[in-house]
C-alpha cells in the first residue's frame, strides 16, 4: 500500500465519520457530474476500473448475453430437459433435498455442518433469487442474469462498523467479476469467488456430485431469467377480482382506489416525460420510479365451480403481472388456487373467507378471516383462570362457510394448545328458528362455555338460552359474522358475552409519543364499526403496500416471486383497520391480531377490550 | 474546476466503499456486562407460561439469543450454532440450557416455535420464548438489545454466569469452536 493510499483510506473513514452530511447537500446544490459520481456510474477520475465495472452492474444483461453466458449445454446434464432442471432444482434451491430426495450436505462456518433443509438456499438468496438486505445483512443475488455479470455490492453506511462493533459482521463480498459455470460450481463446493475471495462465513458449502452440482447450476441460470408475464421495464398490467355476489356498492368502494391509483401512476410517467423534454436529467433509478399501470377487471359469474375456467379464461387473454385487491363474499379458495397454479401474486383479497395454509405462496391476505376469530377465542379461553379442563365447552356452529370457518379456527387453535377437542353440535335452520329447543339443548350439556358460531339470526334466542344454563356461563359470538347487528346483544347478558372483534381499537394511528413523521392521526373505532367491512381502507392500504412497497424495490427486477420476496422482508406498519400488519419470509396474514371485547351498557355501547391485540 | 469535481467525487466513492481491510477485523465482540433479566411472564413452546427470571437466574450457565421463526438471515445462523453446542457439549456427556427469546411476538405463536425447533432438531433444554409485544421490548430492552423492528435485527448471543451474575455479550457470528469456547470459559470456571 502506498502512502498516499493510506492516507487517502484514512481521511476516507474519517470522512464518513465526520462530514457525510455536508457533503451530501453540497452534492445536491452542484450541477451536471457531481451529481452522476454520487451514483457512481459516470465519473471516471484518472484511468479507473472501479467506474467501469460499475457501469456493468448498473446495466441489466441482455436475454442474448445470458444465452451466450449460459451454453453449451453442461454434458454432466445428460438427456435432462430444463423442465426437468427447473423441477429437480427448485426442490434443491427451495427445500434443499437433492434428486435423490436425501438431503443435501452443507457446511457453514467452515466447520458447522447444517441440515440444507433448515438451511436451503432460497431462505437467504429468496425465492426470486434476487437475494436480500436484512439487518445489515447482504445477501447477494444468486440468478444467472446476475452471477454471470459482473457484480459489485450496493454500498451501505452500514459497511462502516460503529463504536459497538455493529454491523461487522455486514460484510459480504464487495465487488467480483462475472461468474462462468465452472466458477459457480466452484464457489459452491469451496466458497471461493471468481476474484478468488472467500464467501463470508454464513453461506453454505455444499459438497454435491457432478450431476446434482449441474442441475443446481443450471437451475441457477434459469433462475429470474425472464420478465414476469404482465410486466416490462416501461410498465406493468394488473388485475382486480370481482364475484358476482358482491353489491354493487361494495364492488365500487373496492375499484374506486385501485383506479386511482392507476390514473395516478400514468400521470406520473407523463409528468416525468414532460421534464424529460424540458431537459431534466433523470438520476440513475429514476426511471423505475416511472412506469405506467394497467387494469383489467376480472368479473366472476355463477358458481365457485366454473370461476376456475372464466379465470383462465381472462389469464390466457390478457397476461398480468398481479392481482390487486378483489372482493367476495363466498370461499377465495377457487381464486387462491389458480394463483397459487399460475404464480401469480394477489395482494390482499377484501374477504373474510381466505385460504389458511402454512406452505401456499402467491396470496397474501390481511388475515385469516373467520379462522381467525376462531382461534383467538381457543387462546383466550386457555389463558382464563377459571376455565379447567372439568369446564365443559359447546360448540354450536351455523351450518355456514362462515360458521365453519370460525369452528375451524377455535379446532385447530385448540389443538396447538394440546387442549382436547370439544363438543360440537351443528346449528341447521329449524334449530336456529325454535330458541327453546335450542335452549333445552344446550341445558342438557350443562356447559360452562358456549361458542355461538352463527349470524345474527341467533341474537334474539340469547337470553333464553343464557337463562336455561345453571352457572351463569361464557358465551362467545364472532363481531364478523353478527355485523351491524352485534351492538343490539341484550344488555342483561352482555357481562357473558365475549366478542371477537378483528380491527383496531387504539384511538389513533402513530408513535405513542406522536412527533414527525408518526404524529397521531385519530381513528375512532366505536359500536358503529360493526359490520363495516372497511374495503376502501383496507384497499388502499393494499395499495400502499403493493405499490410503495413492492414496485418501488423492484427495481430492473420484474419477477412475480422478487414482488413478494421484497414485500415481505418490510419493515411493520400500523394502518387505519388494525393495529399492525407485519411481514416475514413466508408469512401470508400480514394482521395477526384479533381482540376479545365486550359491550358496556346502552344503545351506543363501548366496547371494552378483554384481551391484548395478540395472545398467545 | 472539472478536477476539483473528479476529486470530489473519488473522494465521495471511496467513502462509499467499503475498507477490504476491516473485514479482516475480529470477527464478533466480547464484553462483560451486568444485567438483570425482567419478572415479565412468557410463553414457550408448548404454550406454557413461564416466569422469564426463574428460567434464567439459575445455579446453571444459561445462554440466550434473540430470533425469529420465519427470519431468513441472521436467525438460522445462530441456530446452526445452537445446534453445534448441543451436539458437542452432549458428546461430552453434558447439557446446556439454551432459550431463543422472540422479535416477531406477532407471528410466533407456541406452534410457529415448536416447528423451527424440529426444523432444527432442537433437543431438550433449548427453549423459544413469545410473549407481548410489551414484555418483549422490556426483554430487549435489559439487555440491551432493544430494536423498533425486526427487520432491524444484529447477531447476538449472551451467556449468564451462574456464579457472579454477570453476562458474557458476544455481538457478532462466531464459529462453533469460538462459541464453544466462549461457552466453557463461563461453564468451567
Amino acid at each position: 500500500m502506498s502512502i498516499f493510499d493510506r492516507s487517502f483510506a484514512g481521511f476516507r473513514r474519517g470522512w464518513m465519520k465526520t462530514s457525510l452530511l455536508p457533503a451530501i447537500s453540497l452534492l445536491l446544490i452542484l450541477p451536471g457530474s457531481p451529481l452522476d459520481a454520487a451514483e457512481g456510474t459516470k465519473i471516471s477520475p484518472a484511468p479507473s476500473t472501479r467506474a467501469d465495472r460499475a457501469m456493468a452492474l448498473e446495466r441489466q444483461m441482455s436475454p442474448a448475453e445470458w444465452l451466450a453466458a449460459t451454453t453449451p449445454r453442461d454434458p454432466a446434464l445428460g438427456d435432462l430437459t430444463d423442465e426437468e432442471i427447473l423441477r429437480l432444482g427448485e426442490v434443491m434451491y427451495r427445500d434443499g433435498l437433492l434428486p435423490s430426495g436425501e438431503v443435501m450436505e452443507a457446511f457453514i462456518r467452515g466447520d458447522i455442518e447444517v441440515d440444507s433443509t433448515a438451511f436451503s438456499c432460497s431462505s437467504c438468496h429468496q425465492r426470486g433469487g434476487l437475494g436480500s438486505v436484512e439487518g445489515g445483512v447482504v445477501t447477494p443475488p444468486t440468478n444467472g442474469r446476475k452471477l454471470y455479470q459482473p457484480y459489485r455490492r450496493p454500498p451501505s453506511l452500514n459497511d462502516v462498523a460503529d463504536k459497538m462493533g455493529r454491523y461487522v459482521y455486514a460484510k459480504t463480498i464487495t465487488e467480483r467479476p462475472a461468474y462462468t459455470r465452472e466458477s459457480l460450481k466452484a464457489s459452491l463446493r469451496y466458497g471461493i469467488d471468481p476474484a478468488g475471495e472467500i464467501f463470508n462465513d454464513v453461506m453454505p458449502r455444499y459438497p454435491l456430485n457432478d450431476r446434482d452440482m449441474a442441475i443446481l447450476a443450471r437451475y441457477l441460470e434459469l433462475l429470474s431469467s425472464e420478465y414476469s408475464p404482465g410486466a416490462d421495464p416501461k410498465g406493468f398490467k394488473f388485475a382486480t377480482i370481482v364475484t358476482d355476489d358482491v353489491s354493487a356498492a361494495d364492488r365500487e368502494a373496492m375499484l374506486e382506489p385501485i383506479r386511482m391509483f392507476v390514473a395516478g401512476q400514468n400521470q406520473q410517467v407523463a409528468m416525468y416525460k414532460d421534464f424529460l423534454k424540458f431537459g431534466y436529467t433523470p438520476t440513475g433509478d429514476m426511471k423505475y420510479s416511472f412506469r405506467t399501470a394497467s387494469l383489467s377487471v376480472w368479473d366472476l359469474k355463477g358458481e365457485p365451480e366454473t370461476w376456475r375456467a372464466q379465470l383462465e379464461a381472462y389469464q390466457q387473454r390478457d397476461q398480468v403481472f398481479a392481482v390487486l385487491g378483489g372482493i367476495s363474499n363466498r370461499q377465495w379458495r377457487p381464486i387462491h388456487e389458480f394463483c397459487e397454479a399460475r404464480r401469480l401474486p394477489c395482494f390482499y383479497p377484501i374477504t373474510d373467507l381466505p385460504v389458511v395454509s402454512d406452505t401456499d405462496w402467491y396470496t397474501v391476505y390481511f388475515n385469516k378471516g373467520y379462522e381467525q376469530e376462531g382461534e383467538v377465542a381457543a387462546r383466550f379461553l386457555k389463558r382464563r383462570a377459571e376455565i379447567d379442563s372439568a369446564t365443559g365447552i359447546l360448540q354450536l356452529v351455523q351450518d355456514s362457510p362462515a360458521g365453519r370457518a370460525l369452528a375451524a379456527g377455535f379446532d385447530h387453535s385448540r389443538q396447538d394448545l394440546r387442549e382436547p377437542a370439544v363438543e360440537t353440535l351443528i346449528l341447521d335452520d329449524a334449530l336456529l328458528d325454535d330458541p327453546k329447543a335450542l335452549a333445552a339443548l344446550v341445558a342438557g350439556k350443562h356447559p360452562g362455555v358456549v361458542l355461538l358460531w352463527a349470524d345474527a339470526t341467533i341474537l334474539p334466542h340469547l337470553p333464553l338460552l343464557a337463562e336455561s344454563l345453571a352457572d351463569p356461563a361464557l358465551l362467545f359470538v364472532s363481531s364478523t359474522a353478527l355485523g351491524k347487528a352485534t351492538t343490539t346483544l341484550p344488555e342483561k347478558i352482555r357481562e357473558q358475552v365475549f366478542i371477537t372483534y378483528p380491527y383496531r381499537l387504539k384511538p389513533y394511528v402513530g408513535d405513542e409519543e406522536g412527533t414527525g413523521f408518526l404524529s397521531r392521526i385519530p381513528i375512532e373505532t366505536t359500536f358503529r364499526s360493526f359490520g363495516d367491512r372497511r374495503i376502501a381502507t383496507r384497499t388502499a392500504t393494499m395499495l400502499n403496500q403493493s405499490v410503495l412497497q413492492g414496485l418501488r424495490l423492484l427495481y430492473e427486477n420484474l419477477y412475480r416471486d422478487h414482488m413478494l420476496d421484497v414485500m415481505s422482508m418490510q419493515m411493520d406498519q400500523t394502518v387505519p383497520d388494525y393495529e399492525r400488519l407485519s411481514f416475514g419470509p413466508g408469512q401470508r396474514y400480514a394482521s395477526k391480531g384479533c381482540y376479545v371485547i365486550q359491550l358496556g351498557p346502552g344503545p351506543e355501547p363501548e366496547l371494552i377490550p378483554r384481551s391484548p391485540w395478540v395472545l398467545h | 474546476m472539472l478536477l476539483s469535481f473528479s476529486c470530489l467525487a473519488l473522494l465521495l466513492w471511496g467513502g462509499f466503499t467499503p475498507s477490504p481491510a476491516a473485514a479482516a477485523e475480529a470477527r464478533y465482540q466480547r464484553s462483560v456486562e451486568r444485567y438483570r433479566a425482567p419478572d415479565v411472564e412468557l410463553v414457550n413452546q408448548d404454550g406454557d407460561k413461564v416466569r422469564f427470571r426463574d428460567l434464567v437466574e439459575t445455579d446453571q450457565p444459561v445462554v440466550i439469543d434473540f430470533i425469529y421463526g420465519t427470519c431468513t438471515t441472521i436467525c438460522p445462523v445462530l441456530s446452526a450454532g445452537y445446534v453445534s453446542l448441543q451436539k458437542k457439549l452432549a458428546k461430552e456427556g453434558r447439557s446446556v440450557r439454551l432459550i431463543s427469546i422472540t422479535i416477531d411476538p406477532e407471528n410466533d405463536t407456541p406452534r410457529v416455535m415448536k416447528d423451527y425447533l424440529e426444523r432444527y432438531r432442537a433437543k431438550p433444554g433449548w427453549d423459544f420464548l413469545t410473549g407481548t409485544r410489551a414484555d418483549i421490548d422490556t426483554v430487549m430492552t435489559a439487555f440491551n438489545a432493544y430494536i423498533p423492528d425486526k427487520m432491524s435485527h444484529y447477531p447476538l448471543n449472551m451467556i449468564r454466569n451462574p456464579k457472579d451474575g454477570t453476562w458474557v455479550r458476544l455481538f457478532g457470528i462466531m464459529s462453533s469452536k469460538e462459541f464453544m469456547g466462549e461457552y466453557k470459559e463461563v461453564a468451567d470456571q
